[in-house]
């Protein structure tokens, strides 16, 4: 199933909600303002189960599951460099001890996105051809299908 | 290269054409009279008077008007400034509120007319994404460049403007924003520190003001730049529902928070008066703000949603898929080089007083990065691919301007081209990097043109600013111009820059991660294999981009 009646329905909601959400924001310091802001977060969270509930109509896709723990831990990582780099600024007061911490943090970045984060998502991928689709298709022979050549 | 030359020169003229139009346009209407309450205090001199009122008896007569002025010197004079007292005649202060009022006029005209040149990049982002896409896909990927601009839009008025420019006020160059006053900030060790804006929900309340609406339509249209990245980098295989909520997320929240800390008086613009690290984090034009947040999203959208089916083998080689319109494609590249003269010279805000006269450094800048861009991917490629290729010559093009979009209002030509020749080396390197180490899907080259080098753009600054701009004596309230390292410097905004560049890295690129993951566990960022495989113009959007071609025969996909 592709784009369909309800996915439009529940972007309608999504919108609805989010624009009461940010009308509570804006008046956040009347009771009115409160009242928004509940109802249009209930709004934004009803058109995500509504997505939720259509998800598995929606037909398979080209990806496989792959460790959540793992690309927790890359998201993690990352942050953790910003952090670093933050820790730096107050650490020292040195301009050089900071570009010290906050090239160290810069890398601690790079190895979250660049190296945990791709082996995480890479790790059963359907390219991979664990379950031979790969070869099957053509797609995993090194040479270019039809598809490839489109 | 003649025709190259003949579009570049056509496209300069228009450029001068509108912008001088506008310009004298608005200088020959004659303004409101300002309201007698922002009128100065100080009694007009008597001498002076006396002046102005001979003046103004010399002045053109109506009948003088009536018989036309084809050389252009009899409109234009003190008859067209309005007198507050109609029986005194024009005063001194009448005088100096029209010159007030037209260095606000002209800033306003020149912001508007740049933030207009951004918004058509969104024509030029549109046509290199869907030339870089099979034809399957045209109409998907045309659709979500235009839709976008919706999303986004709508998103930055309910919330985005608010958290990113609510805290903004005090911009002279265009009246002052004071209804942008509201920062939330915390105290952090003794210091003060911005963290988002509080004002501008919907633009209402006392956010109705034209000064606001000037700096909004500007920092819409940058904002919309940032999101339109993310569409290319997740083409053909992003579902249209996925990609418009994410889009609205984006244009609220991700990309708001990043512009705040950098340009709405949050705490990384506060480096500088805070800790002493050079004029605190500086990005003129958005190589971080704009570039590299959309680089960074993209990046993470692209782990989430793989690889397109038949990118890599098995043994993790990559296979090439061809985009279906070069000609699109380096079309598209040309509408935004064009544009880009509304991104960087269009930052200053504005064209008269605090230094502005620099635009022309600026557009220079830019034009040279670009330049030297495109030389650097096409000697990258015709020395090590054999071939000068067509696609990454304009992913250079662009990697150029997208790098030299931070420093332009600080370097000079020299560390311009500098700048441009390691961009366009760069994206090369770079899409070699993502694709076959990281093994991550990049149809248009997003994340390396935008991301890697919105990094080095920033990165820039602190090598390459040279310390003779001077926009108003200061930037980011610390008194004195940018100067980086190879400038004499020293090392401290080369420091204000790194702590940038781990931000995007570390934290922009974590949000932006965990929404999309968010939104993957309840909408599921991918179209389904058999979308995938016929092409998402038909199932996604329900009509063909290009309904008179005759497809092949798609190769049967039987994964479990």
């Amino acid at each position: 199933m592709a784009a369909n009646k309800q996915q439009g329905s529940y972007f309608g909601l999504f919108l609805a909600g989010a624009t009461v959400l940010c009308a509570g924001f804006a008046f956040y310091d009347s009771g009115t303002g409160k009242a928004l802001l509940a109802i249009g977060a209930l709004g934004v969270i009803g058109s995500m189960f509504g997505y939720l509930g259509i998800k598995p109509l929606e037909g398979k896709t080209a990806l496989k599951d792959n460790p959540l723990g793992m690309k927790l831990i890359g998201a993690a990582v990352c942050l953790l460099g910003w952090l670093l780099t933050l820790a730096g600024l107050h650490i020292t007061d040195s301009t050089g001890g900071r570009i010290v911490f906050a090239l160290l943090g810069i890398g601690v970045s790079f190895v979250g996105m660049a190296f945990i984060l791709p082996a995480a998502f890479n790790k059963h991928a359907v390219w991979k051809g664990e379950s031979g689709a790969g070869e099957r298709t053509g797609i995993a022979t090194g040479k270019p299908s039809m598809e490839q050549l489109r | 290269m003649k025709k190259i030359l003949q579009t570049s020169c056509l496209s300069l003229c228009i450029l001068g054409l509108v912008l001088s139009l506008g310009i004298v346009a608005n200088a020959q209407t004659p303004a409101p009279a300002a309201p007698a309450a922002a009128a100065p205090a100080a009694a007009p001199l008597p001498a002076a008077d006396s002046e102005l009122k001979d003046a103004a008896g010399k002045a053109p007569s109506t009948a003088d008007l009536a018989k036309g002025d084809p050389g252009g010197t009899l409109t234009g004079t003190i008859s067209d400034v309005p007198a507050a007292d109609s029986k005194a005649g024009v005063t001194l202060p009448d005088v100096g509120n029209q010159v007030g009022q037209n260095k606000i006029a002209v800033n306003f005209v020149w912001t508007l007319i740049t933030g207009f040149l951004v918004m058509f990049m969104q024509a030029g982002f549109a046509m290199v994404e869907s030339g870089l896409c099979r034809v399957k896909n045209a109409n998907h990927t045309y659709m979500m460049n235009f839709f976008v601009y919706t999303c986004g839009l709508f998103a930055y008025w309910i919330l985005g403007f608010a958290i990113q420019m609510g805290g903004a006020a005090g911009n002279g160059n265009l009246g002052g924003l004071q209804p942008l006053a509201s920062e939330h900030a915390v105290t952090l060790f003794g210091k003060t520190w911005g963290l988002f804006g509080q004002t501008g929900y919907f633009l209402s309340g006392h956010t109705y003001d034209v000064g606001v609406m000037v700096i909004f339509l500007f920092e819409m249209v940058f904002m919309d730049t940032a999101l339109t990245i993310v569409t290319g980098a997740c083409a053909e295989r992003w579902k249209f529902a996925t990609f418009a909520v994410s889009s609205v997320i984006m244009g609220a929240i991700t990309y708001p928070i990043y512009g705040n800390w950098a340009w709405g008086a949050g705490w990384l613009s506060q480096l500088g008066s805070n800790l002493g690290l050079g004029k605190g984090y500086c990005d003129f034009a958005g190589s971080g703000v704009v570039h590299a947040v959309g680089g960074m999203t993209a990046l993470a959208v692209s782990l989430i949603i793989g690889a397109r089916i038949g990118k890599f083998n098995r043994d993790g080689s990559s296979n090439p898929i061809l985009g279906h319109d070069i000609s699109a494609v380096l079309i598209g590249c040309f509408i935004l080089a064009f544009g880009w003269f509304g991104f960087n010279p269009g930052s200053t805000l504005g064209a008269s007083a605090a230094g502005n006269l620099r635009i022309g450094t600026i557009a220079v800048d830019t034009m040279l990065a670009g330049c030297t861009g495109t030389l650097g991917a096409i000697l990258y490629m015709w020395a090590f691919k054999g071939k000068p290729d067509a696609s990454m010559s304009g992913n250079g093009l662009l990697a150029g301007l997208v790098a030299i979009t931070a420093p332009s209002g600080f370097v000079s030509s020299f560390g311009a081209a500098v700048i441009g020749l390691v961009a366009g080396l760069l994206v090369c390197v770079s899409c070699a990097f993502v694709e076959n180490f990281m093994k991550v899907d990049d149809p248009v080259g997003a994340i390396s043109v935008h991301g890697t080098n919105g990094l080095w753009g920033v990165l820039s600054i602190g090598l390459f600013a040279d310390g003779t701009s001077n926009y108003g004596g200061a930037w980011n309230g610390v008194t004195g111009s940018v100067t980086g390292l190879f400038y004499g410097g020293g090392a401290s905004q080369l420091a204000a820059q790194l702590v940038g560049i781990s931000t995007l890295m570390g934290f922009v690129f974590t949000l932006s991660f965990v929404i999309n993951l968010g939104l993957e566990f309840f909408m599921g960022q991918r179209v389904s294999v058999e979308t995938e495989l016929a092409g998402l113009d038909l199932p996604e959007m329900g009509q063909l981009g290009y309904p008179e071609f005759v497809f092949r025969p798609e190769p049967v996909y039987s994964g479990d």
